[in-house]
């Protein structure tokens, strides 16, 4: 058993954390929160030099490396900054459909744009009535001569005002029993849909989130990714590594989150003594330490596995999922509470980051969702 | 034009609370970084590379961990890195270290070395100019504008007070590189992913014709005594309080002091 | 009796300061070694730098060609190595300057002597040089001792504080046979670009240092040195990274300021800098590392975060003023 990284993981993670910290400002950070601003020039030069999609091919576009390079970048950015790193994070969403399942065409079409930062994509699957369960859907796909028509509406897609294309879920047998084995995906431009904001939220608000109306929306028939009527198997397998990233989103919005506090137990003052001099402070710390190892060990063991050509294993993606978007919740918590009053005020950083880690407890499968996979995972048919 | 370009790792040592352990400090949480002077000096080589064509070489002495800044050198563009070590090379000094660099230099091929102007962490400031002494060329330090014109170099020195010293010397010849003399680029994984098929030279003392009574202590004619921490000669008075407190105390302190 | 010898440094016909203090410093030595002090004058026509060399050495060491005229490291080393061979110096002392550090690695090489650098004392024990020199941002003091009986040392400006002399050396003039160096021209001197600003004669100056990260912060800075009614300095990774113009720099290879309030915020206190400020009126630093070096120059020091600090110390001195 080995636990260090390579060389060329250590690389990438220093690489990663340098443009951050050169690039990343504070103010820059808290303009895009403040005014939902998407950062299109910095992902495009996160793009230039690499960054984005590294887990793609490299006669895409990609670097050729695994959702393990994948999630060391997005944990240094995300750490960095928790809200600008996610942005450099999500440009990708969705595509890895493409990688797994697309045609050669649609491979060279997409992905290099998109691993470059000039593209971006949304991974469309959500809709009002079918979040946590999209064993059924009610938009539709229904054929036209070489064409498809699609109709329905999505919601909370994240890129949704923003993205060039995006890789859609619908239905395309609706009397398939059960309903998910009529499930296909296709590649949908801009045009396709009307984009509308969901409104304000509370975290992540530098990211587009949009609901997307497709009103007899055509896309030709070489738009269909994979296999007619796979699509549900596609996007649980396209979780079994998204998630990976997920988790390190997570993981680097901890370690944020701990890196504010740390600085600031060790000045703030009072009672006479330092912060950092309470009992009660040092074994906050302590947990919170100790949570962020469990949850990078579990994150990196994911990925490891993923990318070890292992069977791919939705009950350890799932474990890692969950327990790093708790642990970047709780931390970001506790962390608020060490900075006291300071902590509830924007200025200082954390109110942010605790405002961006509840996500990752919500899309990509809730926790409880997490849960579910896992212990059926586990238990199997009774 | 084939350059090579001398690199070393150092301490980052700008935040961290220093701890002297014996004749060394405690290096175990610091993180290590390139030498910032050589950051500059590695991208003067590439910008040269990309307006010239040839190779850039990244060398360093140091142990394994060394090879983290050649990697980086390669990642940013350079075509080939060489490390140099042996156990014996502890406790080198500064022109111990150049008399090492000289040694393997010598065999190789070159037009051109850059090293940083001085290296952050000890900042002795003689590895370039006793390294063109032992290789017997023209040397100029300090360099903060470098144009390579018919095997002449017009190099820029930066003196005291801003001040510019300007100079043509031949070539081969060793520049020191001042920081500001260009804007370094950041690592990309394309660099990183080029870097990391290729294979680090290592050379041994044998290699490079020197044995372990040429460096460290015993080669050394300078040796390290004691650390400890500088006497305090002023303290400034610190202003208590949170960031608000501290700033209100200090506006009225200003007020008292007749500055406002 | 040994001798120490004292390079003297000037340009365009001064003698710099640092000569002064290497004299000072080196009569302490001398004591301690017995031995005295020569200081040693390469130039083109320097009678009046010699005369003033006088009263701080026991002998007025003067190499006078036209080919000193100019400092030229390569030049001076033929001329240095060729004296120190004759004279047998049992130490010798160059400025830790742009000029030293162009030459004194070069010559402790040729000669085969020990060299120390940049160092900010010097001591002998049983005969031998043993230098303090400042490593890790000057959060450590290192004691290296040179081994041999012939020694090279490179001291740091400011060092030593400039004594007044009460000796009165003999000036002695040596001709040296000086060969050309033809790899090495002298093309001539280039001044800094001048701004709009001189912050050499501002009375307040706000200086801010690496910490403030982007040039996006600039501003911030700047507003606060608005309501001073002062002017917005740095250090110098401020200029190398494009942030403020070179003629904000303040150090030794920036400008020196003597103002009445200095304000470094985001600024460690490397040497080079504090040579540049250590003079002003009141100093005052915002740092959030205690242990930077800045607060051994500053009278008061806040701890914390700039980014927190000046936001309110701007508006606090926009109220007091009203
Ligand atoms: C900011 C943001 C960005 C998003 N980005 C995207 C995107 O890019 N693409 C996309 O397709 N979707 C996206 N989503 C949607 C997201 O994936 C869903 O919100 C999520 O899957 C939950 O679905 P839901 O909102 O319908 O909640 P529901 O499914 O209604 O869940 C409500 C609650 O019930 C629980 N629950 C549901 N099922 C079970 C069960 N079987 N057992 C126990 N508890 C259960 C859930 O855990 C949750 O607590 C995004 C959402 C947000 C908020
Ligand atoms: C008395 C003494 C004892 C020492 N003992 C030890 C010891 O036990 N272990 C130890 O690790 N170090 C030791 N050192 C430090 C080490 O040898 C230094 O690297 C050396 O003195 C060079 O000084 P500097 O780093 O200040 O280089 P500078 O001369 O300031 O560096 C200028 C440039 O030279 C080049 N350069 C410097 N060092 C290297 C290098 N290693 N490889 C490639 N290029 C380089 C770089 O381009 C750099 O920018 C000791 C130093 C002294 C003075
Ligand atoms: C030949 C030569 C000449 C030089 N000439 C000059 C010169 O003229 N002028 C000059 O300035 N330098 C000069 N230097 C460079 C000098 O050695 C130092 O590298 C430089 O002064 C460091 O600048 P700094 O203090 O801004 O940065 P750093 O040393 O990196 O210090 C940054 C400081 O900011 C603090 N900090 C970080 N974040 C915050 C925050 N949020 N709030 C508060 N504090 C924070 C850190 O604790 C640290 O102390 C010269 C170097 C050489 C070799």
């Amino acid at each position: 058993m080995d636990f260090e990284l390579t060389e060329e993981q250590k690389d990438i993670a220093k690489a990663a954390r340098e443009f951050a910290e050169g690039e990343f400002d504070k103010d820059y950070a808290m303009e895009c929160d403040q005014e939902h601003k998407f950062p299109r020039e910095l992902v495009r030069k996160a793009g230039e030099l690499g960054f984005i999609g590294v887990h793609y091919p490299e006669e895409y576009g990609g670097a050729g490396l695994g959702a393990l390079e994948n999630a060391l970048i997005v944990e240094e950015m995300c750490r960095v900054d928790s809200t600008l790193g996610l942005c450099i994070a999500l440009p990708d969403f969705g595509c890895e459909i493409i990688k797994w399942f697309g045609t050669e065409e649609q491979k060279k079409k997409y992905l290099p744009k998109v691993c470059s930062g000039e593209w971006i994509s949304a991974g469309i699957f959500t809709e009002p009535d079918h979040g946590s369960d999209i064993t059924e859907l009610s938009t539709t796909a229904v054929k036209d001569g070489d064409e498809w028509v699609i109709n329905g509406t999505k919601t909370f897609i994240t890129n949704g005002e923003i993205a060039d294309f995006g890789v859609i879920l619908v239905q395309t047998d609706p009397d398939a029993k059960p309903k998910y084995r009529g499930m296909s995906t296709f590649i949908v431009e801009k045009d396709c849909w009307e984009a509308a904001d969901v409104g304000s939220k509370m975290g992540i608000r530098a990211t587009s989130t949009a609901e997307l109306s497709f009103d007899n929306a055509r896309v030709p028939e070489e738009n269909l990714v994979g296999e007619l009527n796979r699509g549900f198997y596609q996007v649980l397998e396209f979780f079994d590594e998204s998630r990976i990233e997920i988790a390190a989103q997570a993981l680097g919005t901890a370690e944020a989150a701990f890196d504010r506090t740390m600085e600031y137990i060790k000045q703030r003052e009072l009672h006479g003594k330092k912060l950092a001099e309470f009992q009660i402070t040092r074994h906050k710390i302590a947990d919170m330490a100790t949570k962020i190892e469990a949850a990078k060990l579990l994150t990196y063991k994911a990925a490891w596995n993923f990318d070890n050509g292992r069977r791919i294993d939705p009950v350890l993606t799932s474990m890692a999922k969950w327990f790093a978007a708790r642990t970047a919740v709780e931390v970001a918590d506790e962390a608020i509470q060490l900075h006291g009053g300071y902590g509830y005020i924007t200025e200082y950083e954390v109110e942010r980051i605790y405002r961006d880690a509840k996500i990752t407890e919500i899309y990509e499968g809730t926790r409880e969702v997490q849960k579910n996979t896992i212990a059926s995972g586990l238990i199997g048919k009774l | 034009m084939d350059i090579i370009v001398c690199v070393k790792r150092v301490p980052d040592t700008s935040e961290a609370d220093v701890v002297i352990t014996g004749k060394d400090i405690k290096k175990d949480d610091l993180p290590f970084e390139i030498n910032e002077w050589d950051n500059y000096a590695v991208e003067e080589a590439v910008q040269l590379k990309e307006k010239f064509g040839g190779t850039i070489t990244v060398i360093s002495v140091g142990d394994e961990d060394a090879n983290e800044v050649i990697r980086r050198g390669l990642a940013m563009g350079a075509d080939e890195g060489v490390r140099i070590y042996d156990p014996a090379i502890e406790g080198s000094d500064g022109v111990t270290i150049a008399k090492i660099l000289a040694a393997a230099i010598k065999n190789m091929k070159y037009d051109l070395i850059l090293t940083g102007a001085q290296a952050g962490d000890l900042g002795e400031g003689i590895v370039p100019v006793a390294l063109a002494e032992m290789l017997g060329i023209p040397h100029a330090t300090l360099v903060t504008g470098l144009e390579i014109q018919d095997g002449k170099a017009k190099v820029k020195r930066e003196l005291e007070g801003g001040l510019m010293e300007v100079l043509e010397i031949d070539l081969p010849a060793v520049i020191g590189i001042q920081t500001g003399i260009n804007e370094p680029r950041y690592v990309s994984i394309m660099g990183i992913r080029k870097a990391s098929k290729k294979e680090i030279k290592l050379l041994g003392l044998g290699d490079i014709g020197l044995t372990p009574e040429d460096v460290g202590e015993a080669g050394s004619l300078t040796v390290l005594e004691e650390l400890s921490v500088p006497p305090v000669t002023k303290v400034a008075e610190i202003i208590e309080g949170d960031p608000a407190e501290a700033a209100s105390k200090l506006a009225e302190i200003l007020k008292e002091q007749g500055v406002l | 009796m040994s001798e120490i010898f004292v390079l003297a440094e000037h340009r365009n016909g001064e003698l710099r300061d640092v000569t002064f203090e290497m004299l000072s410093g080196a009569r302490n030595l001398a004591d301690k070694m017995g031995a005295t002090v020569t200081a040693v004058l390469l130039g083109s026509g320097v009678n009046e730098m010699a005369e003033k060399l006088k009263s701080y050495a026991n002998k007025v060491l003067v190499v006078d060609d036209p080919k000193l005229e100019n400092f030229n490291a390569e030049i001076y080393q033929k001329v240095l190595s060729k004296l120190i061979k004759d004279h047998k110096p049992v130490v010798t002392l160059i400025g830790h300057t742009a000029f030293g550090m162009d030459l004194a690695p070069a010559l402790a090489v040729e000669l085969g002597l020990p060299l120390a650098t940049d160092c900010i004392d010097l001591d002998a024990v049983d005969g031998r040089l043993v230098v303090t020199r400042q490593i890790y941002s000057g959060k450590v003091n290192a004691k290296v001792a040179l081994k041999g009986d012939q020694f090279i040392a490179t001291v740091r400006s400011g060092a030593f504080s400039i004594e007044e002399g009460a000796l009165n050396g003999e000036i002695v003039t040596e001709s040296v046979t000086i060969e050309d160096v033809p790899y090495r021209r002298f093309l001539g001197y280039e001044e800094a670009e001048v701004g709009e600003v001189d912050i050499t004669q501002a009375d307040y100056i706000v200086s801010v240092g690496r910490a403030i990260k982007d040039q996006e912060n600039i501003p911030l800075v700047q507003e606060l040195a608005d309501v001073l009614g002062g002017v917005l300095a740095c250090s110098r990774p401020v200029v190398d990274k494009n942030w403020l113009p070179k003629d904000r720099q303040v150090g030794s290879s920036g400008k020196i300021v003597k103002p009445k309030l200095y304000l470094a915020i985001g600024i460690s206190g490397a040497f080079q800098h504090v040579a540049g400020m250590k003079d002003s009126g009141l100093i005052v630093a915002i740092n959030k590392d205690p242990k930077a070096p800045i607060f051994n120059v500053a009278d008061y020091g806040i701890v914390d975060d700039l980014f927190k600090v000046v936001p309110v110390l701007k508006e606090k001195i926009k109220e007091i003023k009203g």
